[in-house]
């Protein structure tokens, strides 16, 4: 028995091999060869892509224009995945159709890890009709799906990985909308010295590395201007009572308390302070803290907290429109869920802007995408009017690069100090 | 056949534990105590109220592990299986007395003409005893109905297919609760009376200490609850015949006792505990989402077996025991809050080094293990 | 007897009502038609709605499933015909009030999205089928009727002559089969399996470079749980220990390729290859560190003391203590690739890497498990204290088995961080170690094809499931369920009988039976 034993596992084995096979979508023909795919195309076409970098995204008739989005859509951080999503699908159905083509947004689930991102990463580079990826959203996922992008040309805007390393690189793809750590930190040290007066301030982070590197940066500043920084700790993100921390630190008494965080911790933190002994402690957050939800969650507690944003989130009449289209099609305020909503937004309609410009209807009626154009258009954002800001890209990729507004919060609303 | 034997005998030719043990237990209660007497001795860097407040919060939040800690124990201690789903079961609980307190919220008794008044706001006791029940009601059910889907099938399935049961169990709630409520992280709206944060005020060296009514209500409700369950496993009926059916479901069931059915009692139980520590969650900290459970199930399995797995006084001490370390064990050490967790386990190893089967763990038979 | 019949039969209506109900209201009745849409070649854009008909083909199928399973198996064909009616009954019943309330909240234009996210107005509309009231009537009437026909279908499929016909179809194929075992020559039988082998390494050899990207990188994930799993599996299935940390070992390997191949934080260029060593003897430095101090606990101790050795690791990765070590939170990125004769590593020639692995660590499993240490871990297994009896000295088997599992941890862990190229704490969470416990499980304890299926079934199918968006997790909670329940001893057991403890001792008698049934080889 022990022949058929192997038999019966290899032909398994085979089936299920062999069961994937045929499904994997057109990928022996990587994209550069597109060109030479023998069909009637217009001249201008065959040129424009044999020209590229990275060749064309060629899209048929009947076929759709995907942009990709990769973010935690299950587990515990799955309220920022769905947020982006949410807000990419108005995004979307806000756009028009070019020449007949509907736009189509590929909402991923990657957990947030670096493992999740590269299998999703893979599956948008097995796909030739996926041109631009809104995202990652988490570093660590951006950081293992990156070098899959860049070698086959997806342009890649996301709304809020903040890993300062991530531009570093020197990444052709690569290029975001939030804020970086340094421009943030130091602005919020500064101002926290100058202007608000304090001395003494603690610095807490969630130890992820958006909060941490905000912290860290904000830290360095205060004490290079001259201020104390009574404590620099991580505490563990998700949890629901953080007195013990804030018990510890009111006995160094300091004047403010800096968290580089989001909105959860946030919020637990603010109302823990007033059961700890930190009645009269400053709770200075920064942009993952900002957001209705902020303010609805922490009530009294939270007044007289400070804030900060990219940057006015300018009261346009689009941010309105979107505002209500997301409430009326999603039952949720914007930025209930996560603070990066309206970022999210802006990177899915940059990118659906920039194919439109690029792209090349050509003689067989299919749509030519050339990807190295399309890459090099999304850097080349400038003076770009989103509902989240005004981006322009700087050559490294980061396309807000400008200081921050600080709010302070006054009767349960978000007055701009600076 | 079950052979007591307390200390195999000595046939190896090294017992390596016997070297390593003591080494490292030496090394970590060396290290602690230098940590303890820098803190509180050399430094004295944090003065009495700092430590008290730090004992409440510990003994609230401890409070809550230990009942959810019993939840586990019972059930371990009847079927021998991790109910990997129990701090689904617990969040479950949360989101029933959450919707049970939005519609107390809703619903107005103002008179005529009056400001509105909500009903929580205007009978404060009845409405946290309705989320009680309603919590607990609800957390039970799906405890029993996990049982019967989940576990029951599997009742003579080797020891680890339940757990992955479990797990499977526990990603379809979490994922499901997602679908149903978003992820959305929402607030309990506390009864005006015990609005978070508020509480009774002690002046300790000049400076105030708050003991949150929430946080009061927490400790005591779950204080009685935990002697409730006591009393009923020792004194009651079924009490006697859960402890049966944990010591041997034959001869149990010889008795003339239904083991299938007190399965389900057990699961029943320990579903409405998780339940009362959901809405007691709820109340003081404020804080309910799909994965509120998470967190608060891994530590009260963490507790469960630091007091001895299957013993039920283990599973409170442990639960206690480790809100304290949680609380206290970072600043009396002077480490980052960021390791707290690596504290806890650290002192849970230490413990089970010397105390193999918990703190108050009964020294098991070789079968039984 | 009739009491009987309706009590049960409304009981079953019930909980398929109850089931749809909750499918909508987590919007599942949308993908499900999104889905039929898709294989009936409609394609239905992300966000937004599929057509109507294919939500009533969901309905039929929903439906006639009811009748099916209302049906009893045995009884009067009349009255299983009309147990499916009566189930269908109640279940129609069921949906349609709750198809009411949807239509009176449409009426009013009630809002109750706050607390129940997926009740939108298109979503309601959907379920009423766009036809308002009349939907309502659609549902109660579809599920009436079908559950008849479900139930009738199941008198039909379940009758004596189609189970004779299955039967017979069964014993042609196993004739076949030893009609062409027979009729081979001995030495087929005898060399057959290496021809097996051969053809599988031809298939593996080809398969890397036909199937794109995607499918190398999904296939890579499930090889390097195979690894992890063979890992878990000599500490779990051969020397009885429970673990549930592996995810730390993992992490010691990750994490020695990672830092001694990347410019930042170290700036170290080992290359791939001397640092995949140094991972696989950091992870078994790891196993005996962990081993050490806790030989002496046991069962769901040991479960849980390794479960705090995993986190304690992740969180010390991630914690500022460490972070100039072990880069944070940010993890260490730009990991240098490995070349073969100069050229750097692709995804191809990470398949074949992990195919060779792979090949490698079962080889080395099949060895040991028949060496004399194997026979060693399994009396261990068994009951340490005859072993100790024997002479098998315990504490050194055990920290062996825990090393060897933690050699093939750091293995996986190498190339998994060198094919990322970039590991961060994130890829070490106790997901890790739950997912390799399960992979084990779900494919049957010892077994190593029931641990590739494992790995297939647990890594392979939620990206396969990616289709379902945001319901993958949801499905594949409950197929790990499922799984369980039909399946107890995994997908494919293991041929020697298993000799894990069951339950309490006093249950052992009633397994035996089923075991000795089972283990047919």
């Amino acid at each position: 028995m022990k022949v058929s034993r192997f038999f019966i596992f290899a032909i398994i084995f085979v089936m299920i091999l062999g069961a994937c096979a045929p499904t994997s979508p057109e990928v022996e023909e990587p994209a550069i060869d597109a060109p030479a795919v023998e069909e009637p195309v217009g001249a201008d076409t065959d040129a424009l892509c044999a020209n590229d970098d990275y060749g064309c995204a060629v899209i048929a008739p009947g076929q759709t224009i995907k942009i990709g989005m990769g973010s935690p859509m299950t587990g515990g951080n799955a309220a920022f995945g769905i947020d982006a999503e949410q807000a990419g699908l108005i995004a979307v159905a806000d756009a028009d159709d070019l020449y007949g083509f509907q736009f189509e947004l590929i909402a991923e689930d990657d957990g947030g890890t670096p493992e999740g991102g590269a299998a999703v990463a893979n599956k948008f580079a097995a796909d030739q009709t996926l041109v631009g990826v809104a995202g990652h959203l988490f570093s660590g996922a951006t950081f293992a799906a990156l070098p899959i992008y860049e070698e086959i040309g997806i342009p890649m805007l996301s709304p809020s990985a903040t890993n300062p390393d991530l531009t570093r690189q020197g990444s052709r793809v690569f290029n975001r909308v939030p804020f970086t750590d340094e421009a943030q930190g130091a602005a919020a040290a500064e101002y926290m010295y100058d202007v608000l007066g304090f001395r003494k301030v603690a610095f807490l982070h969630d130890g992820q590395d958006y909060g941490k590197g905000l912290a860290e940066i904000a830290a360095a500043t205060f004490e290079s201007l001259g201020g104390e920084v009574v404590e620099l700790m991580g505490i563990t993100p998700g949890e629901a009572d953080y007195s013990p921390v804030l018990s510890t630190i009111a006995a160094k008494s300091p004047d403010a308390l800096y968290f580089g965080g989001y909105t959860q911790e946030g919020v637990v933190l603010t109302n823990n302070m007033k059961t700890s002994g930190m009645e009269d402690v400053v709770f200075f957050g920064c942009d993952g803290t900002f957001g209705v939800d902020y303010l609805s969650r922490t009530g009294a507690n939270g007044e007289g907290t400070y804030h900060a944003t990219p940057r006015t989130p300018p009261e346009t009449p689009k941010k309105d429109a979107f505002d209500a289209a997301y409430i009326d099609r999603w039952g949720q305020a914007p930025g209930e869920l996560s603070p990066f909503t309206w970022n999210s937004y802006d990177c899915t309609t940059a990118l659906i802007e920039k194919v439109r410009e690029v792209a090349v209807l050509g003689g067989d009626g299919s749509l030519y995408i050339p990807r190295g154009a399309l890459v090099d258009a999304v850097r080349g954002l400038a003076n770009w009017q989103g509902i989240s800001g005004t981006y322009t890209c700087a050559p490294v990729g980061d396309c807000n690069i400008e200081g921050p507004t600080f709010w302070i919060v006054e009767n349960g609303e978000f007055v701009a100090v600076n | 056949m079950e052979s007591n034997l307390k200390s195999p005998p000595k046939l190896t030719r090294r017992n390596y534990s016997k070297i390593i043990r003591p080494i490292f237990g030496l090394l970590v209660f060396g290290s602690i105590l230098w940590r303890l007497y820098e803190v509180l001795i050399a430094q004295q860097a944090y003065s009495a109220e700092i430590w008290v407040r730090l004992l409440i919060s510990g003994l609230i939040i401890g409070g809550v592990y230990a009942l959810i800690a019993i939840g586990y124990t019972l059930v371990y201690g009847i079927l021998f299986m991790i109910n990997f789903a129990h701090g689904e079961i617990m969040m479950i609980g949360t989101f029933a007395g959450y919707f049970l307190f939005e519609a107390t919220k809703s619903i107005n008794v103002a008179a005529e003409g009056s400001p509105p008044l909500s009903f929580s706001d205007a009978y404060p006791l009845i409405s946290v005893i309705l989320a009680f029940l309603v919590g607990m009601t609800v957390a039970a059910t799906a405890g029993f109905f996990l049982e019967k889907i989940a576990y029951r099938p599997l009742r003579k399935a080797p020891r680890l297919v339940p757990l992955i049961s479990a797990i499977g169990a526990s990603f379809f709630l979490q994922n499901a609760a997602q679908l149903l409520f978003s992820p959305q992280v929402r607030d309990y709206t506390n009864p005006q009376a015990i609005a978070r944060g508020s509480g009774w005020s002690l002046i300790i060296n000049g400076s105030r200490v708050v003991i949150t009514y929430t946080g009061a209500l927490t400790f005591i409700l779950s204080i009685l609850l935990m002697i409730g369950l006591y009393v009923m496993v020792q004194k009651t009926k079924l009490g006697k015949a859960m402890r049966a059916v944990a010591s041997d479901k034959n001869t149990a069931a010889l008795m003339g006792i239904d083991v299938d059915a007190i399965i389900s009692r057990t699961f029943i139980i320990s579903g409405a505990l998780a339940g009362a520590a959901g809405v007691m969650w709820g109340l003081h900290n404020g804080l309910v989402h799909f994965f509120v459970g998470f967190l608060p199930g891994i530590k009260a399995f963490t507790a469960a077996v630091l007091g001895g797995i299957g013993n039920i006084p283990g599973a409170m001490l442990g639960g206690m025991f480790l809100g304290l370390i949680e609380s206290l064990g970072p600043t009396a050490l002077g480490i980052s809050y960021q390791l707290k967790d690596v504290i806890a386990f650290v002192i849970m190893i230490v413990i089970l080094i010397f105390r193999p089967s918990g703190i108050l763990g009964e020294v098991l038979s070789e079968e039984k293990v | 007897m009739n009491k009987e019949i309706i009590r049960s039969s409304s009981q079953k209506g019930l909980l398929f009502g109850i089931v749809m109900i909750f499918l909508v209201l987590i919007n599942f009745h949308l993908m499900a038609s999104t889905m039929i849409s898709k294989l009936m070649g409609t394609n239905v854009l992300r966000g937004s709605l599929p057509e109507a008909r294919f939500f009533i083909i969901f309905l039929v199928l929903y439906a006639i499933w009811v009748g099916w399973s209302a049906a009893s198996r045995e009884g009067k064909t009349i009255h299983k015909l009309f147990e499916g009616l009566f189930a269908g009954l109640i279940a129609g019943l069921t949906v349609a009030l709750f198809g009411l309330l949807l239509f009176y909240m449409l009426e009013t234009q009630t809002d109750i999205r706050k607390y129940l996210t997926a009740l939108s107005f298109p979503s309601m509309r959907f379920f009423l089928l766009d036809m308002g009231e009349l939907g309502i009537l659609v549902h109660f009437g579809l599920f009436t009727l079908l559950g008849l026909l479900g139930s009738a279908l199941a008198v039909g499929l379940r009758s004596q002559k189609v189970a004779h016909f299955k039967q017979g179809v069964k014993t042609a194929i196993t004739n076949l089969r030893l009609r062409i075992t027979n009729a081979l020559p001995e030495s087929v039988n005898k060399y057959g399996k290496y021809g097996i082998y051969l053809l599988l390494l031809v298939i593996l050899f080809l398969l890397p470079t036909r199937w794109g990207s995607y499918y190398n990188f999904v296939f890579g994930m499930v090889g390097l749980y195979v690894i992890l799993g063979i890992g878990l599996n000599i500490m779990l299935g051969l020397s009885g220990q429970f673990m549930i940390g592996i995810a730390a070992l993992f992490a010691m390997g990750a994490y020695s390729v990672a830092l001694l191949n990347s410019p930042i934080p170290h700036g170290l260029m080992w290359g791939f290859w001397p640092s995949l060593a140094v991972g696989v003897v950091m992870a078994v430095i790891g196993g005996l560190l962990l081993g050490l101090p806790i030989m002496r606990l046991r069962g769901d101790y040991l479960g849980i003391v390794t479960l705090g050795f995993g986190e304690i690791i992740r969180i010390l990765l991630n914690s500022d203590l460490l972070t100039d070590i072990t880069g944070g939170p940010r993890g260490v990125q730009n990991i240098q690739q490995p070349t073969f004769l100069g050229t750097p590593f692709n995804d191809v020639m990470y398949a074949y890497l992990i195919i060779v692995a792979m090949a490698v660590s079962i080889f080395l499993y099949y060895r040991l498990e028949n060496s004399r240490t194997g026979r060693a871990w399994l009396s261990i297994k068994e009951d340490a204290l005859v072993a100790q009896a024997t002479g098998i000295d315990v504490q050194k088997y055990k920290l062996l088995a825990l090393c060897v599992g933690a050699a093939f941890a750091g293995l996986a862990g190498g190339i998994f961080a060198a094919r990322n190229q970039f590991t961060g704490p994130n890829d070490h969470t106790l997901m890790v170690s739950i997912n390799v416990l399960s992979v084990v499980i779900v494919g049957g304890l010892n077994s190593i094809p029931g641990i590739i299926l494992g790995s297939f079934a647990l890594r392979g199918l939620p990206e396969l499931l990616r289709e379902l968006e945001t319901y993958r997790l949801l499905v594949f909670g409950a197929l790990l369920v499922f799984m369980m329940l039909v399946r107890p001893d995994g997908l494919w057991p293991a041929s020697r009988p298993d000799l894990e403890e069951k339950g309490s001792p006093g249950l052992k008698e009633d397994i035996e039976p089923a075991e000795e049934g089972r283990s047919n080889d």
